[in-house]
Formats: structure tokens, C-alpha cells, sequence
């Protein structure tokens, strides 16, 4: 089969189309051939990833007897295929393929008709092979009989098709069309379209993440501070409409910055439904019973019962998760309106777009390409109508990407469900009755673009869909079933097996409660209900293909892990009640379930399925495959966290799918059934999953589970009792404490400025009213050719040294040209202009100026300078140092800048009183050398204390901020992240040596340690400039302040020991599943590599510190700026996970990574300290 | 805002790209470099999408910036082969089936190129460990790991 995407031009010769007339000017074709003999299929269904673009290739192929590889099926563009309604349900094959099929089978009659008549020969002695008519030596083909024509043909309903027994293609396994494309990279995706002059969009989501219903909807947003982005390039516009935000940008980069830091302000949200306790939630829900069935007389019938049986089963939200996040392409550049979407239902997204702008629907082209799988809904037509809204505001093509976090958010999720069944035993074994109620909270899950822009009424739809399976499949006497219907609670849609999922997940488990109670194998009990002959030919080949054994089975089940295997079957009901059936399937499945990690693991699934005819057979296989691995994945691990209602998951951390390695091994049995019609086999064999998997845990453990998923936290609470924590209602944002910037005994406390300003006045006596220096005459900048270039070198590598431009230039600013904002606790002070431009740099400064500066801290004109400049360190600089330095600066680019005024809070702002400081903690005086130390050390001592000035972060600080000179290096704070400690006061499980501080210093990385992340990086970066043997010399100066000496070997068992000890097997709490979700691919040890680092965290410095700063830094922020590329980069997480989430995961790494270290208290506060600061 | 072109070779051609040195690798890719290969998932590094290789690891593409690129080699999934020449691990993955809807596919391709380099002829167990990392929501596992299996076969055969 061709390509769809490589037939773009018609051919001009004739043609013979299949049509059916819809009204005077329009009708829908299904086939066209061309004079060329090549064939287009049109199908109003669209190829979620279900290969169904090579299924109706196939039946199209067949009908017409031309080859395969001749026949493009087209789907999805509304200018040109079909309307069939959206591609949901299984239907594609079972229904609107039909249409097609017969259109096939019409056009071939009439092409052997006109063939016989051609070639003067019974219609009867022609064969027909690829298009190609013969008989008796003679031949024409399908393209010599259409020849110039314009042959149209009206749909006929009685067109005759083909005997399945003459079936040569349908039937056969054929291979995907669309591989090679995608396995090399050819554009299929709508993710991939590109139009000229295309911009790219972002859109800003409202707060009440995943809530479609309610008054707040549309109607939230305050205000949007256009002036927010204005230092963003290339941006085009800000879009706003009701409580849509957007933003458009030239650059995709761009536009991300952008929606990420476009102030927005929102109302509150009002207090939503609490969905910690689905149940509670359901019930509360107001809803509408609708009675499906009511036979026998349930009541008097569960009277009589010998044994009273009532269950309730619960079903948690899930997400549809595609891989891709939704995207789209929309332009309205010019009258004609296009809109590029991975949705599947083109039309009935069109009708949204048309009623979103107020046009005409013949006005908009819907053009579907493939989007990552949906398995039901997920954000495809949100996508488009927000890149619609943001082409028609700038008037350009706008492509618009949806975020991760917004996919995840504001995807319809899969609703949660809530099934009692109540009934009970005979007494003879028998089944008295069954009595089911099923809650179902759906909901249309209408456009967002419409609910956000006001243009339709923000009230959840109620749908009769909790319906679907929801009769059991057996043939109960005296049964009930009610459906009550419910107005959504938060965005919901179908999800691959909709209601029928969770309603035979209660059937199934029911039934196989109810054969326990009676002794009987559950299989043999429900053979005793089971009445439709393919059902109990599917049950038993399923069973005999499995080696069922009749349970149970009463053997020891000692040890750690235990085995136990579980059946279920369904007929999967769907489409408005009472609906049909789509494909039979069944499920053996074997568990592993360990009783004290509670880890459940399915090794084995044996699923078998009665598909009637299979157009594909390994098409339906591999979806088999699909929907029990993602059955499993949902029935083991997914259910969505919410915080105050709204969605909290929002990467794949907080919502875990299935990995590789926990993938069941998968027995597909297919029964031949070719001569039944096809039947649907997209959601089939899902149905099954969750109550097979549940039966297998009861026969492994005997304890019974009524709601997935089946975690290891609700393992071990089911085996073992309620000794864990039931979920509680998160506390209220707490308010931001007071940022940490150094260790801060700062807390406002009452009189204690009062008390600063006290201490400094009487240190100085009374003359502090004055500047302490006099001012020292400007001269003229001084010429290039004073200082030796080799002079100015060396004062590079000193400037490098001192870090002098980190602090004194701002991002992305010109060097040293200052204006960066220093935070302290007394206020925020910005560093100076250091340039050589004679009015705002320090141009007019004589080296003696200079050298006053660094020794003492004043200003050329006598002013103080506040000790945020570490002139206490870069006084002991050596002489020829600080003139190699002053050259250097003298000799660099000036650049006129002034920084803005310091906002230093009384009595900070009083700078005399800084004499006091400086009396109380200065000391002006050069290096000395310990002659008692070698040399190397007094260089390291020399570097490190001097222009390095390592102890300005690494030493705590007094109440005054000055370093504490009995704590050298035993640790600091600066710019909101810890300094450790360097001595052998350092909280690291392997003690630092000289060879770890070494690679530190010198590439940022010690494999003991960690890398450099914060304020640390940009200090390792430039020490590059530095030779190894300073390097070196450093590090043996450092070293010597630590005690504990180790060699390599013990550090390299030390370490295998941490790590072996700290591997995680298991997730069993939130925390741990963040960890694999987020952090493992990068930091579990062994994996495979990766461009960068594998930073170990069982070593990791960080994770061991008696304070959780840096980890919680470098989580919300990330490493954006390493040492060097080699290290590789750490993304941020702030946006991604809310700060419960972090807490959770700060939690786990601890409590896991660090387990002989006490928890921390103060994760809570860190967090949101860090969150609000601005570091 | 004039940048300085950010230099680096994608798919064995030197490209001078004038990107902010911030922007994800990803974008530059896709965007500038007009590749579809590598595709958007999470940008966060978790789940894989955007593989590429980079001086022959893997990497993922969204959480690189362009800058830590400069002077590397780049590989994306149109660098290994074409429809007519297609990789073996490409051709192991069409032999196979190994998609369903295929948006994983860039990174599975891309992540089992970076294995078989340091491990031509991984056990099954060292497959299913190497690709933790790359979801898959279709639940294509069973075909891809059979595609990972066949492509390490051939790759054994042709002496490699
Ligand atoms: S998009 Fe890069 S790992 Fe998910
Ligand atoms: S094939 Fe669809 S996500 Fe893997």
C-alpha cells in the first residue's frame, strides 16, 4: 500500500468514484480510481496507532482485486473523507468500514461488467488480478476501462461483496503501512508539520488544573502583565480571551520562556471536591439511577440467601497518557482556514473550531495527521482550537505544542467508578442473586477552548455511559442492574474500555468471591452461568492453553514471594445502551506477590480472544499486546493524585506507566473464526485485566482487593492491616518563610537592629558620622602599555581565582559592568561597575585606590564598602598579585554602567558604622607563610584564604554576618544554598581527600561527592584559568582540615557497599515512584549510560547534610550551567511537580539514600523558602 | 539580539546555529535543522521521545542545551538510514512491527543504537533494563524487544 502522504497532486485524466449524496451539493466518496490505476480509500475514521489504515487497505484491496500495495486509504481530512463520526468504540472495522467495503465491491461489478462488454466475453470467464481484467488472452485493466471518463456511482446498499472463502488478502498478516516512515524519521506526525512562516504558540492554563465544570470556569482570570515577557525576543503576541492565555512567539524556545514567565494572575479557585477518597466522592455526587435490567425478584430472592454477600468495588481516575503531547497547526493567513490535528474525529472538531470563531464549518479544513496513541481521548482538539485562537489573533500559521505538565493536567481522564454488588450464595452453591449499582461520572469533555473562552455554558454534561458491560455476561436468575448517571467531577472522557473496564472488574471479581464461598474452581462455577457458545469455547480453549488447574489449589505458601493465578472473561459491551458486542477475550494471569515488600508482579498472561474474522491476524495480535500490557500497567500502578481537586500528577514521576522490565510475558490465543463478521479488537482484551489479576492475588495471598491499583502501600495494608497512614487533606500553602541566605540567626527578633547598630557605634566611638577615608585623587585611566601583557595574564588568572566577575556582572550582561544583585540579610546590595570607564568604573582609580579597596574596603572617594565585597580575604593578597590584577582590569573593555542604588535596611544603610564592623572583624594584613608547612600547603593556604576566599561561603557567620574564626570551613550558607563543610566537620559518608577535592576543583565532579551544582559551578568554571599544581596546592591545603584519611580502595568499597545497600527495588510510596519516574534514568547506578554525569546519590554530599537546601535547589532548579558540558545538565523540576510532590521525593531520597541519617524536619519550609526566593 | 552561531555536527554535516546557547537541543533539531526524528515527550529527561545520540551516547535531546553541543557529533534517527537503506536497528524494528502508534519509536530506535554500541549482544534481561527508561503507552514491549533482539542477532552475524 502506498503511502498517503506521497499522492498529493490529482491526476488529470478520468476517474471512477463511489459516492454517496448527502444533500443537493454534497456528497462523500469512498473510492476513487484513476485512468493511472491507482486507488484512494476515504474513511471518516482516523489510525489512532491501531494499524487500521492497513486494515481497510486490506478490505479495500480485497473487494476490488487489485493488489495491496496500489490501494492509499485516506483518513481524516473533512475536505475529503467521509463524515463517520469520531473513531471510537472498536467501530472502525465492525461499522464504518462497511460502507467502504461495499463501495469496493460496487466498483469492481462495475468494472467486469464494462469489461465484458470491452472484451465481448462472459462476465463469468474474466479474472481479475491487480486491477488487471483477463480472458481468453486478452486483457484490459481498470484503467483502460475508466480512460478519459468521469464515472460516478452511487453508493448501493445491496452492492454484492466477497465469499470470506474467496478471501486472498483479508485475512493474511500484512505489514504496516507506516513503518518505514516512522522508523526513519519521514514526516507522519502532526507533531512534524511545518508551514511557511509559521510561529509557534504556548498556551497558560488556568489554575483549577483538570476541572472543566463549575462557575469558575472561564471566568478566573484577574489580570496578564504583558510587560512580563518584554525582555523576551521575538515575540509576537499575548492572547487573551476569558480564561485563555496564550502567548506567540518566533521561537519555540521563546514561546516556552514566555508562557512560563508571563505573570498571570487568577482568582482562587473554590474549594472542589476532595478526590483523596474516590468513594466518598462518588457517593456524594448527585446522580440519576436508570435501571438496565431488572429480572426475577432480586429482593425476595437476596432474603432467601443462605450467605450474604456485599462488595463495593472501587476504580480509581486514570490517565490516557499518550507518550506525545498534543499539537497542532492552525492558519489563517488567508481566507481558507487549516487546521493540521492529530484528532480523532475530524469533523466533529471542525463543528468546535466553527462554533469557537464564529464561521461557517465549509469555511475550516480539518486536516488529521497521526498523533501519539490516545486509547480514547486526549488534549488533540483542545490543541487545535488554542493554535486557532493564537493564528487568528497574529494572523500567521501558529503551531501550538501542549506542555507535559498541561497533556497530563488537562487530558479527560479515564473517570473513576464506583460498583456495590450485593447478593449472596444458596444453599446450594448457587447464585441467589445479583444486585449491581454502577457510578459512573463521564462527561463530554467539551473543547476547552469553548468552556475557557465563555462560548459555551461551563455546566458538566451528564452522559448515560456508565452502562457499558455493565449486565454481566452470565445468566443470573434474579439480577439488577443500575446505572447512575452522574455529572462529571473532574474532566472525564472514555478511556480504552470505558465503563465495561471497571464493571466487569466487579463482575469478575464477584463471581470469583462467590465460587470461594462455594468451594467450587471459578472457572467451573462460571461455566455453570455461561450460556453463549463462543464464550465458553473461548473460556475453555484460554483454559487448557493456560494448564488451568482447579483452584484452589491448598498448598504451603510460605516465604517472601508467593504464586497464585486468576481468571477473568468478558464480552465487551459498548456504544449507546444496550449496544454490542465487540471482540470475546479472556485472561489467565499468573502473579508474584511479595508479601513483605508488597510488590505485585504479573509474570504471565495468557489472553485469548474471538475476534470473528481477522482482517490483519498479526494487526489484532499486537493489540492484544497493547491492551494487556497497558491493562496491567493500570491495574498495577495508575490511578491520577489530586491536591484541593485539582490534578497533581503532572509528569511521568507522579503518574508512573509500566517500564520494560515489569512487562508480562504474553500467550496470545487467537480462535479462527473466518467465517463470523470481523469484530472490533482495540479495547477487547483491556476488559478482562484488572479482575484477572485481582483473582490471581487472592489465590496467591487469600486476601481479597476491591480497588486497583494494586500498589505495594495497599498490598501490605491488605495483607498486613491499616498500619499505614491513610491519605490526608494536604495542609494550606504555607506562607514563605524568610529566605536563607547565609545561616541566619537574622529571624526578624525584636530590638535586634537596634542592638547591630549598638555594637558597631561603640566599636567605632563617635566619629561615625563621618566617612573613615579620606578620598584619594582620579587620574587618568592608565594606558595599555604600563602593565607587561605576561603582567595581565597572570591577573586574568587571578580575576578567575577571586570569582570578581560572578558577582560583578549581571546575566547575561556585559563583564564586569556590575549591576548583580547580592542578597544578604540586611538587604539587597548590587555589585559595582569594576570596568575601566573613567565616570562609572573604576577608570579614575590609581592603584593605590585600588589597593585600599582590596586591603581595606573603601571606596576611592573614603566610602565604606559593605563586606558582601570580601575585601577581609583580599586583603591578605599579595602585592605583586593585586598590581597583576589591577593591570588586568585596567586593561579590559570600559563599559558605562551605573548599578542601581543598594536597598539596605536600617541601620545596614548607615555605612560608618561598617568602621565598627571592620574594627570588630578586619584585620588588614598580607599572607603569611606557616613555616612549618610545606610549600605546596602555603600556596593552597595562600590561594584558598586570599583572592579565593573559599571561607567567605564555607565558614558559618556570626549574628553580624562575618565569618565565625573558630568554625573555618565548617560549613555556610550563600545565595540560598548550603556550603558544606570542608573539614572533618563534612556530613559525606566518604571522607574527602586530596585526589576527591583535586577532581572537584578541576572538573566539577567527584565521584565521592557529586558535581558542582550552584553557586559552586560557576567558581569551579573559572578556576580552569588556574594551573593543576594551584589546583593541587588547594587541595592539599583543604585536606589538611580533615581528619579521616582514606585511600582509594577503601573509598571504592566504601562506595560499592552505599550503593548496593541503597538500590531501589521497589516503589512503595509516592516518593519512590517520583524517584524512578524523575530521577532513576539519570542516578540509579548501572543504568544505561547517558550524555553526562551518573551522579550517585548514596554518596552524594547533599543528601546527607544535616539540611535538605541544596537538594530541594537543585531538584526545583536544576544544573543548567555545569562545570563543563561534559558533566551534562539537570532539568527543573519546579514546574513540573507541586511542593507536596517534592516533599514526598525529598523525603524518600533521604530516608532511602542517607538511612543512617536522622529525617529531616524542615523539608516543608525549605521548600517553599527556596520556591519563593529568587535564587 | 545577535548571537555567535553555535557550531556542531548533526548527522556527519556541520551546522552554525543561531540559537540562544540555553535552548534545548531539541528544538534546534527540530526547529532550525527541520528534523522529525527526535520528538518532544516530557522535557524533563524521563521518558525518552527525544533521544539522539551525542558523540555516540545516548542523550536526551530536551534537557541538552544547544551550548553544551557545540563541537559535538549528533546523531538522529535520519542519520542512522533512510526508507531505501534503512539501519539494522531500523530495519529490525519495520521486521518486527515494532509500533503501534510509533511516537516512541525515535527513542527506542535511538536508545537500542546507543546499547548495541557498548553491547552488541545483550541478553534479554540487559535489553529490558537498557530501555527502562523509554515508555511506551501502546504497549508495544513484547515487538520492540523482539526488534532489540533481532537487530543485536544481526549485528553478531555481520561480525560486528
Ligand atoms: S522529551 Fe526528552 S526525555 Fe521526554
Ligand atoms: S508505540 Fe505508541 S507509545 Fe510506543
Amino acid at each position: 500500500m502506498a503511502s498517503p502522504l506521497s499522492n498529493g497532486a490529482e491526476r488529470p485524466s478520468g476517474s471512477l468514484v463511489v459516492v454517496r449524496t448527502v444533500d443537493e451539493v454534497t456528497s462523500e466518496t469512498f473510492v476513487r480510481i484513476t485512468a493511472d490505476g491507482s486507488v484512494n480509500a476515504y474513511n471518516g475514521h482516523v489510525d489512532l496507532g491501531t494499524g487500521i489504515r492497513t486494515a481497510l487497505g486490506q478490505i479495500v484491496a480485497e473487494e476490488l482485486d487489485v493488489s495491496f500495495a496500489r490501494v492509499v486509504v485516506v483518513l481524516g481530512d473533512t475536505a475529503i473523507v467521509p463524515n463517520q463520526g469520531a473513531t471510537i468504540a472498536s467501530e472502525t472495522i465492525q461499522i464504518t468500514a462497511v460502507p467502504l467495503r461495499k463501495a469496493a465491491a460496487q466498483a469492481r461489478h462495475f468494472l467486469i461488467a464494462r469489461a465484458a462488454h470491452r472484451l465481448e466475453l462472459p462476465a463469468a470467464e474474466l479474472t481479475i488480478e491487480d486491477g488487471l481484467v483477463r480472458g481468453h488472452n486478452r486483457s484490459v485493466s481498470y484503467g483502460e476501462l475508466i480512460g478519459g471518463e468521469t464515472i460516478r456511482l452511487e453508493l448501493a446498499d445491496d452492492a454484492q461483496v466477497k465469499a470470506v472463502g474467496n478471501y486472498t488478502i483479508v485475512g493474511q498478516s500484512m505489514p504496516r503501512v507506516d513503518l518505514p516512515a516512522k522508523a526513519t524519521g519521514e514526516l507522519t506526525f502532526v507533531h512534524d508539520i511545518r508551514v511557511p512562516g509559521m510561529l509557534h504558540g504556548r498556551v497558560v492554563r488556568p489554575p483549577y488544573a483538570g476541572v472543566d465544570a463549575g462557575p469558575f470556569v472561564g471566568t478566573s482570570l484577574i489580570a496578564v502583565d504583558e510587560s512580563s515577557v518584554n525582555d523576551i525576543p521575538g515575540i509576537i503576541a499575548v492572547v487573551r480571551i476569558g480564561d485563555f492565555v496564550g502567548v506567540v512567539a518566533e521561537r519555540e524556545e521563546n514561546a516556552i520562556r514566555a508562557a512560563e514567565q508571563l505573570k498571570v494572575s487568577w482568582k482562587p479557585t473554590p474549594t472542589l471536591p476532595d478526590l483523596a477518597d474516590v468513594e466518598t466522592a462518588l457517593r456524594a455526587n448527585p446522580s440519576t439511577p436508570r435501571t438496565l435490567i431488572d429480572k426475577g425478584d432480586v429482593d425476595t430472592a437476596i432474603a432467601g440467601a443462605t450467605t450474604h454477600m456485599q462488595r463495593t468495588y472501587v476504580w480509581p481516575y486514570q490517565m490516557h497518557a499518550s507518550i506525545g503531547p498534543s499539537c497542532a497547526v492552525a492558519d489563517c493567513s488567508d481566507g481558507n482556514i487549516r487546521v493540521w490535528s492529530g484528532t480523532q474525529n475530524p469533523h466533529v472538531l471542525r463543528g468546535d473550531l466553527a462554533l469557537l470563531i464564529e464561521r461557517p464549518e465549509s469555511e475550516i479544513d480539518v486536516i488529521r495527521l497521526e498523533a501519539a496513541g490516545c486509547y480514547g481521548r486526549n488534549c488533540a482538539d483542545d490543541v487545535a482550537a488554542d493554535a486557532l485562537l493564537l493564528s487568528r489573533a497574529v494572523g500567521r500559521p501558529v503551531r501550538v505544542q501542549l506542555t507535559r505538565e498541561q497533556e497530563h493536567a488537562w487530558e479527560p481522564k479515564g473517570t473513576a467508578q464506583l460498583i456495590d454488588v450485593n447478593g449472596g450464595l444458596n444453599a446450594d452453591g448457587g447464585i441467589a442473586a445479583y444486585d449491581l449499582a454502577t457510578r459512573y461520572p463521564s462527561n463530554a469533555a467539551p473543547t476547552l477552548a469553548l468552556l475557557l473562552t465563555g462560548r459555551i455554558s461551563c455546566e458538566g454534561a451528564v452522559l448515560q455511559m456508565g452502562d457499558r458491560t455493565a449486565i454481566p455476561p452470565y445468566d443470573y436468575d434474579h439480577m439488577r442492574v443500575i446505572a447512575h448517571d452522574m455529572a462529571p467531577i473532574v474532566r472525564a472522557s472514555w478511556f480504552r474500555g470505558v465503563s465495561a473496564l471497571p464493571n466487569t472488574f466487579a463482575h469478575e471479581s464477584y463471581i470469583d468471591e462467590l465460587a470461594t464461598e462455594a468451594g467450587v474452581d471459578p472457572i467451573e462455577y462460571r461455566l455453570r452461568y455461561l450460556k453463549d457458545q463462543r464464550a465458553v469455547d473461548l473460556v475453555n480453549a484460554v483454559a487448557e492453553r493456560a494448564g488451568w488447574t482447579p483452584r484452589p489449589i491448598r498448598e504451603e505458601k510460605d516465604g517472601d514471594v508467593v504464586h497464585g493465578r486468576g481468571f477473568a472473561y468478558a464480552l465487551y459491551v459498548h456504544s449507546k445502551f444496550p449496544g454490542y458486542g465487540a471482540a470475546w477475550s479472556a485472561w489467565v494471569a499468573d502473579v508474584a506477590v511479595n508479601k513483605t515488600t508488597g510488590d505485585v508482579s504479573v509474570t504471565r498472561v495468557v489472553a485469548g480472544q474471538d475476534s470473528g474474522l481477522m482482517i490483519n491476524p498479526d494487526g489484532v495480535r499486537h493489540q492484544i499486546h497493547g491492551n494487556v500490557i497497558q491493562s496491567t500497567s493500570r491495574a498495577l500502578m495508575e490511578e491520577v493524585s489530586f491536591e484541593r481537586g485539582a490534578v497533581a500528577a503532572r509528569e511521568w514521576g507522579a503518574y508512573p506507566i509500566i517500564p520494560f522490565p515489569d512487562v508480562p510475558k504474553i500467550d496470545v490465543l487467537l480462535l479462527p473464526r473466518p467465517d463470523q463478521p470481523p469484530l472490533g479488537v482495540g479495547e477487547s482484551a483491556s476488559v478482562p485485566s484488572a479482575a484477572a489479576i485481582a483473582n490471581a492475588i487472592f489465590d496467591a495471598t487469600g486476601v481479597r482487593f476491591r480497588e486497583p491499583p494494586f500498589t505495594p502501600e495497599r498490598i501490605l495494608r491488605g495483607l498486613h492491616g491499616d498500619a499505614a497512614a491513610t491519605p490526608q487533606a494536604l495542609p494550606a500553602p504555607a506562607a514563605p518563610p524568610p529566605s536563607r541566605i547565609w545561616q541566619n540567626p537574622f529571624a526578624k527578633r525584636a530590638g535586634i537592629f537596634a542592638t547591630i547598630a549598638a555594637v558597631c557605634t561603640a566599636a567605632v566611638g563617635v566619629g561615625a558620622a563621618l566617612w573613615p577615608g579620606r578620598a584619594i585623587a582620579p587620574i587618568a585611566r592608565p594606558g595599555t602599555s604600563v602593565y607587561s601583557a605576561a603582567t595581565i595574564a597572570r591577573g586574568e588568572l587571578l580575576a578567575a581565582l577571586g570569582n570578581c566577575a560572578e558577582c560583578h556582572t549581571t546575566i547575561g550582561g556585559a563583564i564586569n559592568a556590575g549591576g548583580r544583585a547580592l542578597e544578604t540579610p540586611f538587604g539587597t546590595i548590587f555589585a559595582t561597575n569594576i570596568t575601566p570607564d573613567v565616570e562609572t568604573g573604576i577608570g579614575a582609580w590609581s592603584y593605590p585606590a585600588f589597593e585600599r579597596a582590596m586591603r581595606d574596603g573603601l571606596h576611592r572617594d573614603g566610602r565604606q564598602l559593605y563586606p558582601a565585597f570580601p575585601y577581609t580575604h583580599f586583603s591578605k593578597t599579595s602585592e605583586a598579585d593585586l598590581q597583576a590584577l589591577y593591570a588586568y582590569l585596567m586593561a579590559q573593555p570600559a563599559v558605562r554602567a551605573t548599578a542601581p542604588a543598594n536597598t539596605l535596611a536600617f541601620p545596614f544603610n548607615l555605612r560608618p558604622l561598617l568602621a565598627g564592623w571592620n574594627a570588630l572583624f578586619h584585620q588588614t594584613r598580607e599572607f603569611k607563610p606557616d613555616p612549618a608547612k610545606s610549600e605546596q600547603w602555603n600556596r593552597g593556604a595562600y590561594l584558598v584564604e586570599s583572592l579565593g576566599h573559599c571561607s567567605a561561603c564555607h565558614s558559618p557567620r556570626n549574628v553580624l554576618g562575618a565569618e565565625q574564626r573558630d568554625a573555618y570551613l565548617a560549613g555556610g550558607f550563600a545565595e540560598g544554598w548550603e556550603a558544606p563543610a570542608l573539614t572533618s566537620l563534612s556530613h559525606a559518608p566518604i571522607p574527602w581527600s586530596e585526589d576527591d577535592l583535586f577532581a572537584y576543583l578541576r572538573t566539577g565532579q567527584s565521584r565521592y561527592h557529586g558535581v558542582a551544582a550552584g553557586p559552586m559551578a560557576p567558581i569551579v568554571r573559572d578556576l580552569t584559568a588556574l594551573p593543576d599544581h594551584d589546583i593541587r596546592a588547594m587541595a592539599i591545603y583543604l585536606n589538611s582540615f580533615n581528619d579521616a584519611a582514606a585511600d582509594a580502595p577503601t573509598q571504592d568499597a566504601l562506595a560499592a557497599k552505599l550503593e548496593a545497600a541503597t538500590q531501589v527495588t521497589v516503589a512503595a510510596s509516592s516518593g519512590a515512584r517520583l524517584y524512578q519516574g524523575a530521577c532513576a534514568v539519570c542516578h540509579e547506578v548501572g543504568g544505561l549510560p547517558l550524555f553526562g554525569s551518573r551522579p550517585s546519590l548514596a554518596l552524594n554530599s547533599n543528601l546527607h547534610s544535616a539540611s535538605p537546601d541544596n537538594l530541594v535547589q537543585v531538584i526545583l532548579h536544576g544544573i543548567a550551567e555545569p562545570v563543563s558540558s561534559d558533566l551534562g545538565y539537570m532539568p527543573a523540576f519546579k514546574n513540573s511537580m507541586s511542593a507536596a510532590q517534592v516533599e514526598q521525593l525529598v523525603t524518600f531520597l533521604r530516608g532511602q539514600f542517607a538511612p543512617d541519617k536522622p529525617a529531616w524536619t524542615s523539608v516543608r519550609e525549605t521548600i517553599a523558602r527556596v520556591r519563593s526566593s529568587t535564587h | 539580539m545577535t548571537q555567535t552561531p553555535i557550531r556542531l555536527t548533526v548527522n556527519g554535516r556541520i551546522h552554525d546555529v543561531t540559537a540562544a546557547p540555553e535552548t534545548p537541543l531539541l528544538y534546534v533539531l527540530r526547529n532550525d535543522l527541520q528534523l522529525n526524528g527526535p520528538k518532544y515527550g516530557c522535557g524533563l529527561g524521563e521518558c525518552g521521545t527525544c533521544t539522539v545520540l551525542i558523540d555516540g551516547t545516548a542523550a536526551r535531546s530536551c534537557v541538552i542545551p544547544v551550548g553544551g553541543c557545540a563541537g559535538r557529533d549528533v546523531v538522529t534517527l535520519e542519520g542512522l538510514g533512510t526508507r531505501d537503506k534503512p539501519d539494522v536497528v531500523q530495519q529490525a524494528f519495520i521486521d518486527e512491527q515494532a509500533a503501534q502508534c510509533g511516537y516512541c519509536l525515535n527513542g527506542m530506535i535511538m536508545t537500542t543504537k546507543a546499547l548495541l554500541a557498548i553491547n552488541p549482544q545483550p541478553t534479554e534481561q540487559e535489553a529490558l533494563e537498557a530501555l527502562r527508561y523509554n515508555l511506551c503507552r501502546c504497549g508495544t514491549h513484547v515487538e520492540i524487544l523482539r526488534a532489540v533482539m533481532r537487530a543485536s542477532g544481526r549485528l553478531a552475524e555481520a561480525g560486528n
